[in-house]
Order: structure tokens, then sequence, then C-alpha cells
């Protein structure tokens, strides 16, 4: 595993590939590497890489987003939230509140935090206020939340859980038929939580190679040999290429604290819809530190429409790995990070932000 | 989000350490840590404040390298 990066390349270019090869990875950090690293061009023309579900920010519904807006408006709280969800844009006329941000600017107490610690200190030291935590996030995100809760905190903090899992949304991708992939490069930290198990079923359910990949060049590189290797001998199966820190079984103890905390229920991704099993809910025996019932009455039943981008926007196809984010309408033209319409601009973990801080400044129409 | 850093371990205090990479000192959680012993010393992936696995020296140092590289390309 200590072959360097262009001895891997070299490896890839001696494969007999097929005609077109498409891998998918799903999560932004991969992305954000083979972006800037330039593993794209470097590679032999047959193979495209395609960012999929890699991004919970801009998964996150709308009508979560709109909630946690409304209460931090609404009612004399504090609310935390990991920075980059303050510019998420939801669905409203123009001169309504459209961000967290925004809504901050109207005199709401709104605080970016980068760590579940800081909200907990932040309730410990506001004693007689609430403290309203709205927690999205994959997997790897979710199990801090998930250990915050279950270490203990104050009465006073609440959570807004908007949790997501990632291989729902996989195996979703891949039950439709017209999965858009043919190898699929499984998220590295991810799997350090969860074990590299969770990605057994693209192998065994659907007989698609699969590699779990780290986040260096080297490590991505060796991932996608080892897809390509299986894909052309034929013989696909899960490999481990992030060995050193994705364990067998993940991180056990985590999992536990996942398992005390949350719940796991079909959830609405936005703009894509509701996918099974795919997002984490606060147990009851956490019913006192939930924001949801802490504060029922701003969960808006009639927000919850599929689809719900803002006009205009493809995320949710950049999202699927339906289309490259330079095939979006709007790419670069209306849509920038600094004047971002969609999640996917927004974020940092999001495919149109990164191919934009990559330098990719061209529409590509699809 | 799921990015994860690694630190070296400092100091443990129970569910706490007192981690440092870079020359940047951090508290780190480590209630997801207690099948593992941890030490002065060790490196360890933190993600959102939290400690999710204990990591071998090479790979902390492959791992800030590439850090660089894409802190570098997100700035532009
Ligand atoms: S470029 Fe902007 S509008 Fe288009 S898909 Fe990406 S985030 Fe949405």
């Amino acid at each position: 595993m200590t072959r360097t990066a262009s001895e891997w390349l070299d490896r890839i270019r001696h494969i007999d590939l097929p005609e077109r090869v498409k891998i998918m990875n799903v999560c932004g950090g991969h992305e954000r590497s083979i972006s800037s690293a330039g593993i794209r061009g470097a590679l032999p023309d047959q193979v495209e890489l395609i960012p999929g579900p890699g991004c919970p920010v801009c998964i996150c519904p709308e009508e979560d987003v709109y909630e946690a807006i409304h209460i931090a408006l609404g009612e004399d709280v504090t609310l935390v939230t990991f920075g980059d969800m303050l510019r998420v844009p939801v669905n409203v006329p123009r001169r309504e509140i459209r961000s967290l941000e925004q809504a901050k600017a109207a005199g709401a107490d709104i605080r970016p935090i980068a760590s579940p610690i800081e909200a907990r200190a932040i309730a410990l030291q506001n004693p007689d206020r609430d403290v309203v935590f709205f927690a999205a996030g994959f997997e790897t995100t979710m199990a801090p939340v998930a250990a915050m809760l279950c270490e203990g905190v104050p009465d006073n903090l609440y959570v807004l859980l908007s949790g997501r899992l990632t291989w729902p949304a996989v195996a979703m991708l891949l039950e439709s038929g017209d999965p858009g992939f043919d190898a699929l490069i499984a998220p590295g930290h991810v799997s350090t939580v969860m074990g590299p198990e969770e990605w057994e079923f693209v192998v065994n359910d659907h007989q698609l190679p699969a590699a779990v990949s780290g986040f260096t060049s080297e490590s991505l590189l060796a991932g996608m040999y080892s897809v390509l290797r299986q894909l052309t001998d034929g013989t696909p199966f899960l490999d481990n290429c992030y060995p050193d820190v994705v364990r067998p079984q993940g991180n056990r103890n985590a999992r536990k604290h996942l398992d005390q905390a949350f719940e796991v229920y079909d959830a609405t991704w936005r703009g894509i819809g509701i996918i099974p099993g795919s997002g984490y809910g606060l147990r009851e025996a956490f019913a006192s530190n939930d924001a949801r019932v802490r504060y029922p009455g701003y969960s808006d039943e009639s927000r919850k429409r599929v689809g719900e981008m803002p006009q205009g926007c493809d995320c949710a196809s950049v999202v699927l790995g339906k289309i490259y984010p330079n095939q979006c309408r709007i790419y670069g033209i209306a849509c920038t990070p600094r004047s971002p319409v969609g999640p996917c601009m927004v974020s940092e973990e999001g495919a149109c932000r990164i191919w934009w801080a990559s330098g990719v400044r061209d529409q590509d129409v699809a | 989000m799921c990015l994860a850093i690694p630190m070296k371990v400092m100091e443990v205090d129970g569910f706490e350490a007192r981690c440092e990479a870079k020359g940047v000192e951090r508290q780190v959680n480590l209630f997801m840590m207690q099948d593992e012993t941890l030490e002065t010393g060790d490196f360890v992936m933190v993600h959102v404040g939290y400690a999710i696995q204990k990591v071998t020296p090479q790979e902390a140092q492959s791992a800030w390298e590439l850090f660089d590289q894409v802190l570098e390309a997100m700035d532009r």
C-alpha cells in the first residue's frame, strides 16, 4: 500500500479498460481531493469520476432549514449550527428571510459552531436560556452528536436533528435500475465510524466493484485501481484501501452511542424525496432534549414537497450523480460561491462549490 | 463535513484530551474512544471536536500533507 500516486496511475494505465467506466464517490471530502489533486485529468479518458450523494448540507431538507430559521426568529433562544448551514437558502418569496444568516442579520441569536462541544458549552454558560442545536450531517458527524447526548447534556440544550445515513441513498440509486455508475468509491470517514461492512451490499446484492478509500491521492488512486481491476477481472469484492483508519466493524463504541441516542427512520432528502431507512431521529429516552418536542409548532407539513430546490437549481441531479455540476444551467452564471442559488454551491462539501474552487468555469451542456 | 483531521495527543484527562496539530492546540472529546487506550504521543483522527479513531503517525503525516493541498485549493 505504499505505492506513490504516479505508480498507481501507471498501473491504472496498464489495465485493458472498456470504452467507458463511471466511478461514483459519495463523499464531499473525496470529491475535494480528486478535484484539487487533478485526478480526473490524470486518468485515462475512458474513466469518468462522478460525485454522488456526499454532501449532508446539500440534502438537508428544506423544511428543516425553514424550521430552524423560524424557531430562531420566533422563540427566545440561541440557535447553534455547523457553519455551513448558515447560508443554505430556503425557497421563499424574495422579501422573506431565506437563510439562517439573514435571520441572524434580522436579530435572531444564531451562532456558528464547529463542534457539539461548543453547543454544550454555550448551553452551560447560559442556564436560563434555551439553546437549540440544529445538527445536520452524515454518520461521521452524527456519532459525535450521539456521543454528546449519551455523555450527558444540560436540560436547556435541545437538538434539532437532521442526520442522514449515506448507504441508503446509494442503495436507492442501485435499486432504481439506472444507477449511473459502474463502480463505487465508498466514503472513508463514514466507514471509519460504521465499518466497511456497511458497503458490502454493493458487491453482494448488485455485483458492483467497491473500495473504501482515504483522502490522499494514493489512497484514492489505490481504490480506483482496485475497482477497475475488479471490473475487468469480473470479480467484484469490497476492498479497503484505507486500512490504517478504517477497521473491521468501524468504531464499535461510536456505533453503540448512535444506537443508544437515535433510531433510524424513512427520511426526506432535499430535492430527492423520501429514502427508506436513511434518517436519524432522537429516541424517546432523549425526548426532553428534542427541539421538535420542545417547539412542536414549527414543523410545517405543507413544506414537505419533493423537489424543493430553488428555481433553476439542478442540485438534486448533481447530488444523485445524474449530471456534473457544470451541466447545471446556471452554474457560474447566476450561481457562484459569492451568490449561491443552491446548497451545492454553499457547502464546502457541495460538488458545485468544489468544482468552482478547483477552477472549473466552463458550462458543459449535457 | 465528514472531514477528520489527525491530531497528536498531549494529555489525557478522562474523556477529554489536549491535542495538538501544527502548533494549534484543542480540547478533544474521547467519549467514542472508550474501547482504546490512548497515551500521550498517540495520534487520533478528530472530527467536529471528537476523536473517531486512533491512527498511525504515518497516516497522520500523509493526511496533513493532503490538507495543506486542499486548503490551498479551497481558498481560491
Ligand atoms: S450550480 Fe448552483 S444552482 Fe446549479 S446545481 Fe449547483 S448549486 Fe444548484
